[in-house]
């Protein structure tokens, strides 16, 4: 199983959490008094924001597309101040987890750790604050995600952050990121490692109380500001005609993929609602199985001990020594309650991806009613 | 989609040099993909007081034609003094084959520097470069930032050739070769966020919802239509002379039919959505009963 060696991949080199380094000067320095209310030591100050740099946002955006699929993670550097959480870096994880586990988990590790290193020399943060991970059509719960986001949410200061962002609506012309990170009553439970029905009723544990969204900002530094803002603006061309607009050239013209009517997704879309379903019902017949083998069990346990008792009472009548009531645990095995987290993680992926077609069909929708008001005047 | 402001610098060809056996054809156009361009610039703001100028490496992939596609770049430790200029090899091999765990098939295709300005030094590393991308030619990526004033940001790339009698690694002619912005469709919309961003005040902006971004491209679209209306009002109406190309355009984008339209497809392709729309919502709340009646259905005990 490739998932969890890659999380203990990352636990065994994330650094121990330490003092914050101060974002305007060198931790050794005694922080300035006007700022010893932003800076945290202690962690203290909770999470209100996520701000995502550019840089990071088309690192995400280019990693994602390139490893095609939802296959893309990597690790997200940055520092936090005053509650917000700026993420100024990000680095792509290998993924190829073929060869055995051993190995690939201590090259994953080697690699986090000379990378971090590579950054730290030329000046870049490297501090690990989270991972991203791409998806599509809008699900990303999975076992492996909620695994490493648990190992992190133990290891990092603040708990780190997991950044999704969805390849399919990228495409479609709305590039979306979202934080998330697991809430209090998911990671107990997780602790635990129990995942029965008791325990999901303990904690009210439904899939869309798995995780908590951050707002999330994204912020250009002004030189990339700047940047844009030329490449963007409208340089004339050569030999100018009228009307000017129409000769203009810029490096970054305009689009217009949002108004493609396009439903080429759809089709997949649903395709992978069907398939979503038939893996929860294998999963819930899964469940159902262990759930009547355990009742059985319970049942004949049950059976065993009336009989016991019954023998008994009629040996006292009989003015016999009782026998002795033995631990009916040991004569039967009963199964351990099965973990409904699986079940519960697809349903969740059921949710998105239905929740990604209501949000397609409502689009659809209003463009389809533009381009008929469009034809009919 | 050009990077700078066009030029009427003619970009020579150069011939390939006799002592120089490259396969395949010299670099004659480069493409560079926002990510490389955005961490050049990162790279840049992060330089320690003492640097005037910063540099790395460039890796991409070589297309058969001679075009260069730079799809991402990595910096690089280098100190300049008046008497010598020293490039972290190490480090360059080091970050190279970091990356190229992740990404095989991207290539080390040349070198970034940030200013316009080319020297000895700029000879002498891209000398080292071409050492690097041997059998082929290296690329010189030169971007100015526009932090300077009088110049203007913008990206100039170079293939260079050996000058003099006696090549030495120190001389060097830089040929420019035409250089390109270039992203993937499926990508624009990421650097519509980051152009968001940078045009709100406080630089800073929210991912918005599908409907919002929908709205605003329309706003955009009806803006333009009132543009050429106002136009073609003013020709109709004798203010100003009008333009047949642009007369051509416009019944070329307006004249299209609209036939199947009306023709009980649109009513067709409704019914479809509609149909998708209440399935999409007839899951979603099946999965949310689904999982409450997970939590009610507690053990009898």
């Amino acid at each position: 199983m490739a998932a969890p060696s890659m999380a203990a991949a990352i636990a065994a080199s994330l650094p121990t959490p330490q003092s914050a380094p101060t974002p305007s000067a060198p931790s050794y320095e005694a922080i300035p008094a006007s700022m010893s209310k932003v800076i945290d030591i202690d962690v203290e100050i909770p999470l209100t924001h996520v701000q995502l740099d550019g840089l990071v946002v088309s690192k995400i955006i280019k990693h994602s597309r390139e490893s095609g699929g939802s296959s893309a993670h990597g690790l997200l550097l940055g520092l936090d101040f005053d509650g917000v959480l700026e993420i100024s870096n990000s680095f792509p994880l290998p993924h190829h987890f073929t060869d055995d586990d051993d190995k690939s988990m201590k090259g994953v590790a080697r690699y986090q750790a000379s990378m971090l290193r590579s950054l730290k020399e030329v000046q870049a943060d490297d501090s690990v604050v989270g991972f991203y991970q791409a998806m599509t059509l809008g699900s990303f719960y999975s076992q492996s995600l909620v695994e490493t986001q648990a190992i992190h949410q133990d290891k990092l200061r603040h708990g780190g952050v997991v950044i999704v962002h969805d390849i399919s609506q990228t495409a479609r012309g709305n590039a979306t990121f979202h934080a998330f990170r697991l809430t209090k009553a998911f990671l107990d439970a997780y602790k635990k490692n129990n995942f029965s029905t008791d325990s999901l009723i303990d904690h009210r544990l439904t899939f869309s109380s798995i995780v908590e969204e951050i707002p999330l900002r994204i912020r250009n530094n002004p030189l990339l500001s700047s940047f844009l803002e030329t490449l963007q603006s409208t340089s004339p061309a050569v030999g100018n005609t009228i009307p000017p607009q129409a000769t203009a050239t810029s490096s970054i013209p305009h689009s217009f993929s949002v108004l493609n009517l396009g439903t080429a997704n759809v089709t997949r879309n649903l395709e992978q609602i069907v398939e979503a379903m038939d893996s929860y019902k294998t999963e819930e017949g899964n469940l159902a199985y262990l759930q009547r083998q355990i009742a059985r069990e319970k049942a004949r346990a049950d059976a065993y001990v009336a009989k016991r008792k019954e023998e008994n009472a009629t040996r006292v009548t009989q003015g016999l020594a009782p026998l002795p009531e033995e631990d009916v645990s040991r004569l039967f095995k009963i199964p351990p309650e099965p973990s409904r987290l699986e079940s519960m993680l697809l349903l969740g992926r059921i949710d998105a991806y239905s929740k990604s077609l209501e949000e397609t069909s409502g689009s659809g929708l209003v463009k389809m009613y533009a381009a008929k008001a469009g034809a009919t005047v | 989609m050009p990077l700078a402001p066009p030029s009427s610098a003619v970009h020579v060809q150069n011939a390939t040099p006799g002592f120089l056996s490259s396969p395949g054809r010299s670099p004659s156009f480069v493409t560079v993909h926002p990510v490389a361009l955005f961490s050049i610039l990162d790279h840049y703001l992060r330089r320690t007081d003492a640097q005037e100028r910063v540099i790395g490496t460039l890796l991409g992939t070589r297309s058969d034609t001679g075009e260069i596609d730079v799809r991402s770049s990595f910096p690089v430790l280098h100190s300049e003094t008046d008497e010598q200029v020293a490039v972290d090899m190490e480090y360059h091999r080091n970050m190279y084959e970091l990356h190229h765990k992740v990404n095989p098939k991207e290539v080390i295709v040349g070198w970034y520097s940030t200013g316009s300005n080319l020297n000895t030094y700029s000879a002498l590393i891209q000398n080292f470069y071409t050492q690097e991308t041997a059998p082929h030619q290296a690329i010189h990526i030169a971007v100015n930032t526009g932090v300077e004033a009088g110049q203007p940001a913008g990206v100039k790339a170079y293939v260079s050739s050996p000058v003099g009698v006696s090549p030495k690694p120190e001389n060097a002619v830089f040929v420019p070769i035409p250089c390109e912005l270039r992203f993937k469709e499926t990508e624009r919309s990421g650097l519509d966020l980051l152009l968001n961003a940078s045009s709100q005040s406080s630089s800073s902006a929210h991912p918005s919802t599908d409907l919002d971004v929908l709205e605003s491209a329309i706003q955009s679209v009806y803006d333009m239509l009132e543009r050429v209306l106002t136009y073609v009002r003013s020709v109709l109406a004798g203010e100003v002379k009008g333009d047949a190309a642009v007369g051509r355009y416009l019944m070329d984008t307006l004249g299209q039919s609209t036939d199947d339209l009306e023709k009980g497809g649109f009513n067709a392709s409704l019914q479809d959505t509609l149909m998708v729309s209440y399935l999409a919502n007839l899951v979603r709340s099946q999965a949310e009963v689904s999982a409450r009646l997970a939590l009610t259905a507690s053990v009898p005990k």
